[in-house]
């Protein structure tokens, strides 16, 4: 008995052999199906779980979304009341780590001209400008939107340089190169001008400098006016950071930019509600169509099911065979499909967001799965040739 | 007889034919559906970037430089330049007016905000906002325009309701006497509407101001000022509380028209002009300078809605204007923008690529598994010409007719899909309609031409012999 059942194994698996191999044509098709159905899921998977997060990122350009300023809100204009000190500029920094720019800035108000190397204030051709203390270095990085021309220092950006706001240049006569003097109270500094930046704002009328700089100049060493940070993440992430970072430092007054907040979240919500309907849509549709196109494959089998039933094939066995076949072709064409599918998200990953997509081995056994699903299912149409005469199908009968 | 052997074919074994055209359907319904949404999202989303209010801003040339820190403007009202109100609708007769989506003027000043007309100790020093809200203007065409504030910075929210718009401004009546002969003309005077204001939520704590109060505002600079109801300061309802979650959360909110009086008593001026704008992301040709550019590159330049272009449309109108892109927004839209139709369109190539290999295969077997035919016809004398005809038009016919239905299938679930994320279904275009059709019926005649030309190589006898 068991000699019989071996016997019937070894016979199974024959057929199956002869079934793949009788015809190429036929498995090359049926392969190149199933592996592009396969590529198409893997690549789309592995692409929507990281083109939200890349997204996130990229809401950066907007610039800071969350600005920590002091408690006591200036209740009089013309001077910011309040300042923030060191201790929290440093705790805002552990607590965003490496999630997002923190940006501390001094806010005052100077008189500038052009040097002439004295240093000595005179009240005639002095103007009245914002001067904004950061860090130059960090820019860039915390407003990619505005147009920041940025030398390349080897040994990170020297102390005595500035930016100028292009409407802070024009109205000065001021050129890249030149040397300004800045006078606040009984404090001078002079600075050499290395760039003309443009936003498009408020901050085309003012001057960056350093922050130890502008420190010096206010005589106000170890304090800001306030932090501007630009945290990447989800809405909800952005929301529970703003909770997290007021609990941190109950003596200043963390809000959220609501301008970029609220716009964010909007745009967020719907580029990634967008993706997963397309991506859904796609996947559901391809699976549809690879299974229609399988099934039209499998159909051809009638002369097959036929001659196995005339030689006494059980209907159970015959389209156990076929399933098995089916199997064995999903497994195979998902194992390489979904493989190259997973190269292919890299590179496109590449190809939008300037940085490869991470592959995700998830993705992988997923996609083998539902390539092995749908082969099987497209198999099952193949039941009703349970009901198939085989003397008909030989005779070329429908 | 071509006829016959085509429709026998469709007759005699209406299952196969109806898998393969299945097959077809749903391949083009996912490029039909991929195809809608990745044309028509670049609008939907250009609109939703509009959340993050204005991306251009107007500022009059000769300004001196703004002490602008957090929003604040801490020079006098009187110290630099102005542009004139009466202007204003220009902007919507640009050549751009109906990528002009919303805009609004402001004029600032300190003032002291009282709870009592003579109240000694009130906060001084309170920045008054002078805009617009929800603001009317009649364009030539006859139809009305409302813009303000509220439409350029949508994330203001005001708990009550803004200011009306004519809110401070002197109303036109017609004065009928009792005793008006017949027919003679009746005349007019005006009366002044009274004044409203929003005031931001963190002023109106501390002042514990809630909507239906009233607040009486003080020009400090001029102590003399009289307004035209003869009394120092002006008083107004407040109708509304405004959470902007920036600097205006302190600040009162009036009518431009109210800012006006108070602080200059001159002509209907403002300092600063928002401009919201729907604009094409920018690209390197965007971004080069036009005084650059060849006449004809300059006329492709104007012609295409970049956010420079149009800012280069507002100058033309507005002389002695400095006519600024706000480069975080502008920017920030422009790449994302990118990002995202790159990214769509990449899904739509996909989704394409999948559907094309499907549907080709699907025709490849449906051609393999009629190789006796194909032999019987050739032992009856057909030509292999006229057999690669006949399969062709049989091909065809069936490309069309599931084309035609993976359209249609593909257009509802396009509509579903838009009004579901966007509210807006996207209309279907005849270029998607072009585009599926001949894309079923290339990868149809692809995927058949294979297995059709190996047929056509073989001799009859073996293959009828079943070799």
């Amino acid at each position: 008995m068991t000699e019989l059942l071996a016997t019937n194994r070894a016979m199974f698996w024959r057929i199956i052999r002869r079934l793949l191999s009788a015809n190429r044509g036929r498995l090359f098709i049926m392969l190149l199906a199933l592996g592009a159905g396969a590529a198409v899921t893997a690549a789309l998977l592995n692409l929507q779980v990281d083109a939200k997060r890349r997204f996130t990122t990229e809401f950066r350009v907007l610039g800071a979304n969350i600005v920590v300023a002091p408690r006591n809100v200036h209740d009089s204009g013309t001077s910011p009341t309040g300042l923030l000190g060191d201790s929290v500029i440093r705790s805002i920094e552990t607590q965003t780590g490496r999630n997002g720019v923190v940006a501390p800035f001094l806010f005052l108000v100077a008189h500038v001209r052009k040097a002439d190397g004295t240093l000595i204030p005179k009240r005639e051709d002095q103007a009245e400008v914002v001067i904004a203390g950061t860090s130059l270095n960090e820019l860039p990085l915390l407003a990619p939107g505005w147009k920041v021309p940025m030398p390349i220092y080897f040994e990170g950006t020297p102390p005595n340089v500035c930016f100028l706001g292009q409407r802070t240049a024009q109205a000065l006569n001021l050129k890249n190169g030149d040397s300004i003097e800045l006078f606040y109270g009984s404090h001078a500094e002079k600075l050499e001008v290395i760039g003309i930046l443009l936003a498009g704002g408020a901050e085309d009328n003012q001057i960056f400098v350093q922050l130890p700089a502008a420190q010096r100049l206010a005589g106000l060493s170890g304090q800001v006016s306030l932090v501007q940070i630009s945290y990447a993440g989800s809405p909800t992430q952005i929301q529970s950071f703003i909770g997290k970072l007021a609990a941190a430092i109950p003596e200043a007054d963390v809000r959220p930019v609501t301008q970029f907040t609220e716009g964010e979240a909007r745009i967020y919500n719907r580029i990634s509600g967008l993706l997963t309907a397309m991506v859904g849509i796609v996947l559901l549709l391809t699976a549809l169509c690879v299974m229609a196109a399988m099934t039209n494959v499998a159909m051809e089998r009638r002369m097959d099911v036929g001659l196995m039933k005339a030689l006494g094939g059980a209907t159970r066995r015959v389209l156990r065979l076929f399933l098995v076949e089916a199997a064995l072709l999903g497994f195979t064409g998902g194992l390489i499909g979904a493989a190259a599918g997973i190269f292919l998200s890299v590179g496109l990953g590449k190809a939008v967001f300037g940085v490869a997509a991470r592959p995700r081995l998830i993705v992988y056994p997923v996609a083998v799965t539902l390539t092995v699903i749908v082969a099987i299912l497209s198999a099952f149409p193949l039941r009703h040739l349970a009901t198939i005469r085989p003397a008909s199908v030989f005779r070329g009968e429908e | 007889m071509f006829l016959r052997l085509v429709t026998d074919s469709f007759g005699r074994r209406p299952r196969r034919k109806l898998l393969t055209g299945a097959a077809l359907a749903l391949g083009m319904a996912v490029a039909t559906a991929a195809l809608s949404v990745a044309l028509d999202v670049g609008d939907r989303l250009a609109k939703e970037f509009r959340s993050l209010g204005a991306n251009l801003l107007v500022t009059p040339q000769a300004d001196s430089l703004p002490l602008e820190i957090g929003g604040v403007d801490y020079r006098p009202v009187n110290a630099g330049a102005y542009l004139p109100e009466a202007d204003l609708p220009k902007l919507k007769t640009i050549f751009w007016h109906n990528n002009i989506i919303a805009f609004a003027p402001i004029l600032e000043m300190y003032a002291s905000v009282a709870t009592t007309p003579d109240a000694a100790h009130s906060p001084n020093n309170v920045q008054v906002i002078g805009t617009w809200a929800d603001y009317p203007i009649y364009l030539s065409d006859g139809s009305t325009f409302r813009t303000g504030i509220d439409k350029t910075s949508p994330w203001f929210h005001v708990d009550g309701r803004w200011f009306a718009p004519d809110a401070g401004a002197l109303k036109r009546v017609n004065v009928f006497p009792p005793d008006l002969p017949p027919g003679a003309a009746g005349g007019h005077t005006y009366v002044p509407v009274p004044d409203e204001c929003v005031v931001g939520v963190h002023l109106a704590r501390r002042l514990s101001l809630h909507a239906g109060d009233h607040v009486y505002i003080t020009y400090p600079n001029r102590a003399d000022m009289q307004n035209y109801l003869g009394k120092p300061s002006i008083g107004c309802a407040v109708t509304g509380i405004l959470t902007a979650g920036g600097a205006e959360d302190d600040a009162v909110l009036m009518p431009l028209i109210s800012v006006d009086r108070l602080a200059r008593q001159g002509p209907g001026e403002y300092r600063k002009l928002y401009v919201s704008a729907l604009a094409k992301p920018e690209d390197d040709f965007a971004r080069r300078d036009p005084k650059t550019m060849s006449a004809g590159e300059f006329e492709r330049w104007s012609c295409s809605p970049y956010v420079s272009s149009i800012a280069y449309s507002i100058k033309q109108i507005f002389p002695g204007a400095d006519v600024r892109v706000i480069r975080r927004v502008a920017e920030g839209e422009g790449q994302i923008l990118t990002r995202v139709r790159m990214l769509l369109w990449l899904v739509t190539g996909m989704a394409l690529l999948a559907a094309a290999v499907a549907v080709g295969a699907s025709s490849a077997a449906s051609v393999l598994e009629r190789r006796t035919e194909i032999g019987l016809m050739k032992a009856l004398g057909a030509g292999s010409a006229t057999v690669g005809f006949l399969l062709a038009a049989e091909q065809l016919l069936l490309a069309f007719v599931g084309g035609g239905t993976g359209y249609a299938l593909g257009i509802i679930l396009a509509r579903l899909l838009g009004e579901k994320i966007f509210g807006v279904a996207p209309e279907p275009t005849l270029l998607v309609f072009l585009v599926v059709i001949g894309l079923a019926a290339v990868v149809t005649l692809l995927g058949s031409a294979i297995p059709l030309r190996r047929a056509s190589l073989y001799d009859p006898a073996p293959i009828l012999r079943g070799e």
